[in-house]
């Protein structure tokens, strides 16, 4: 009787979020040892770097930002089945048909200039998302495998334009484009980098999770994901709900790149993502596709890695001690979801 | 320069360079596919591999420790894809895609010291008097260690694979693991060895990678040379032998992209490195255009397709 209230806990959203923390604070407790320091310390530096202070806590948001797009970009394909991990290319290719919309459109001005630069990015991402789909549908090429290998042609497509046609003759040190003007910029609070792209984000979050959980497209898409064929003879087609999951996904995707890029950073830079399209993945798993889940798995991936340079300081560690963290993260919530997703069958 | 100069001074040999760490953590991954398991980790493991093989002949001045420390390393962090993938039954991709990020986070903590050290590496095995015939001297005279290492485990996989009994019993338990394990075989023990045999070669290649072919280390090196893999075992269609040309393709489009550079200032070098990822996109279209995946081990497809 017990150990059947023990483990229905375990296998309740609470229980696994509960066993996964343990898991990674033993992995990373372990890694610190290793690396000679004390885990304790550093755990706590870790958690003050992360949200110790008014400044660590809205970088920490701003870090977020991105990756909780990139998350639901991830776990919308999910819902069908589709494992996409191209979060990360939609993003720079958003980013980059936004700032062209906007260096290039200069007759959209005003008002119209923000939302039509967000479409444009949009735009851009579900561009890049295409290519991928269409391999899936009509040749069953593996989308995992082609949204990996597109991601760093938008990277260097991105990298391209930077240091060549659009790269600002008088910007100094990195290469970049010149700066967004006022107009093509979120709105930010806090007196911080912290933007309107945070609430965009959540607020797709809930629509998607009503979309998903209370409409009828959205138990198709559980119906074709859990069983195919009943869901081809119920007359859904796979084809139509893969380019739509994957077309939004990118969208949401390339809606990170230009806020990032017009907001946080102010001009398109190379390498500007941080990988934020793989910590969205993760954080994607971490909540399980559930897209309520997303927004507080989001903060604490976004955390994690802002506390980066935090710790560079406060332990004299380098920052990619948060890199290692983040894998250690990711295998400690495989582990513990696969064992018990095991225990159950 | 003309399109035959751009072909033939040392084009052969750059593109058989640029395959070299290619060809380890290709063949590497196909072994590791026959048996069923899709590791996507291989490009963390390139990466731990060619720091450790770094710091490893940084430390000691010996670039076949190196290759040694690399091939360990890859095969220590393979090992959480096998603990995850066998015993968890965690989700393939997404397995792969943690040990990845878990590669890239502990190379590039390790590696932070390492960047901009020099070191002494491999010399060319080819004698001075043979380097400087006419044509063949200036195919041959790069030839390095790994080259000729990464030219014999081609045959050396493929017949192991298709002649010995271990070879057939990996095979089967990429077929299906239930006959495997009815026919005496033990399927989770098989794709374990299958898994860490992959990491060993990956790290060799992130090994040869950092060693021989860069000779420098750089976080995140390996540019998604591992992922290429993962689409090119598909192009091999599961078959030791035809690793190597796929990973010449890949070569050959790397070394292309640099003699362009070199040759015409007018085209951008950062638009040219799309080249390989591009081309191995196309050729992984091709063998699906053209039907040529019926040959995927049984139990990959069910992981694939879905």
């Amino acid at each position: 009787m017990k150990s059947a209230f023990v483990s229905s806990f375990a296998h309740s959203a609470a229980g696994r979020l509960l066993l996964s923390t343990a898991a990674f604070i033993t992995l990373a407790a372990a890694f610190f040892l290793l690396i000679g320091r004390s885990p304790w310390e550093m755990l706590s530096l870790l958690a003050q770097a992360a949200v110790g202070d008014g400044f660590a806590l809205t970088e920490s948001l701003v870090r977020a930002t991105p990756i909780l797009l990139c998350a639901l970009a991830t776990a919308l394909p999910a819902r069908l089945g589709l494992i996409s991990v191209g979060a990360e290319g939609q993003l720079y290719f958003g980013a980059l048909v936004g700032t062209g919309f906007v260096l290039s459109a200069t007759a959209v001005a005003g008002p119209l200039q923000l939302p039509s630069m967000l479409l444009a990015g949009m735009a851009g991402g579900a561009a890049w998302a295409l290519v991928p789909t269409l391999l899936r549908t009509r040749l069953q090429i593996n989308e995992t495998i082609s949204t990996l290998l597109i991601n760093y042609v938008a990277a260097l497509l991105v990298t391209w334009v930077v240091y060549g046609p659009w790269k600002n003759p008088a910007s100094q040190g990195w290469p970049a484009t010149a700066e967004f003007p006022e107009n093509a910029r979120l709105a930010t609070y806090f007196d911080s980098r912290v933007h309107a792209g945070l609430w965009i984000g959540m607020a797709i979050a809930v629509v998607a999770h009503m979309i998903l959980t209370r409409t009828r497209w959205g138990l198709g898409l559980d119906v074709l994901r859990s069983n195919p064929r009943a869901g081809v003879l119920a007359g859904l087609r796979f084809d139509r709900h893969a380019l739509a999951v994957m077309l939004l996904g990118g969208a949401l995707a390339g809606l990170a790149g230009i806020a990032e890029t017009s907001t946080v950073q102010g001009r398109l830079q190379a390498s500007f993502s941080n990988g934020a399209g793989f910590s969205g993945f993760l954080v994607a798993w971490l909540a399980r596709n559930h897209c309520l889940r997303i927004v507080p798995m989001a903060f604490l991936v976004g955390a994690l890695l802002a506390a980066g340079d935090g710790m560079q300081m406060l332990a004299q560690v380098p920052s990619s001690v948060t890199l290692v963290a983040q894998g250690l993260l990711f295998v400690a919530v495989l582990g513990t979801n696969g064992m018990l997703d095991r225990g159950a069958r | 320069m003309t399109a035959f100069d751009i072909v033939t001074s040392g084009f052969l040999i750059s593109a058989l360079r640029s395959a070299t760490p290619l060809t380890f953590a290709l063949v590497g991954e196909t072994l590791t596919q026959r048996t069923g398991v899709i590791n996507l980790g291989l490009e963390g493991q390139l990466l731990v591999g060619a720091m450790c093989a770094y710091a490893m002949t940084a430390a000691w001045g010996n670039p076949w420790l190196g290759l040694v420390a690399g091939a360990i390393a890859g095969m220590a962090l393979s090992a959480v894809h096998a603990a995850l993938v066998v015993g968890t039954r965690a989700n393939q991709f997404a397995s792969g895609l943690a040990v990845w990020m878990l590669g890239f986070g502990l190379s590039a903590y390790y590696g932070s010291s390492l960047v901009g050290r020099k070191i002494e590496s491999f010399e060319s095995i080819v004698p001075k008097s043979v380097a400087d015939l006419p044509v063949l001297g200036s195919v041959i005279a790069g030839l390095t260690p790994t080259v000729v290492l990464a030219v014999l485990i081609v045959p050396v996989s493929a017949l192991w694979l298709w002649r010995t009994r271990t070879g057939l019993r990996w095979r089967a338990v990429g077929e299906s693991p239930e006959d495997a394990r009815a026919a005496g075989a033990n399927p989770s023990l098989i794709r374990i060895q299958a898994i860490l045999l992959g990491g060993l070669l990956s790290g060799l290649g992130g090994a040869a990678l950092s060693v021989d072919y860069t000779r420098t280390w750089a976080e995140g090196m390996s540019a998604g040379r591992g992922l290429v893999a993962v689409g090119l075992v598909i192009v091999a269609r599961w078959n030791p032998w035809w690793t190597f040309p796929a990973a010449l393709l890949f070569g050959g489009a790397e070394a292309l992209s640099l003699r362009l550079q070199t040759a015409d200032a007018n085209v951008s070098a950062h638009l040219l490195h799309c080249l390989p990822y591009v081309a191995s996109l196309a050729i992984l279209t091709l063998t699906y255009v053209r039907g040529r995946v019926s040959s995927a081990p049984a139990g990959l497809r069910a992981v694939m397709d879905r």
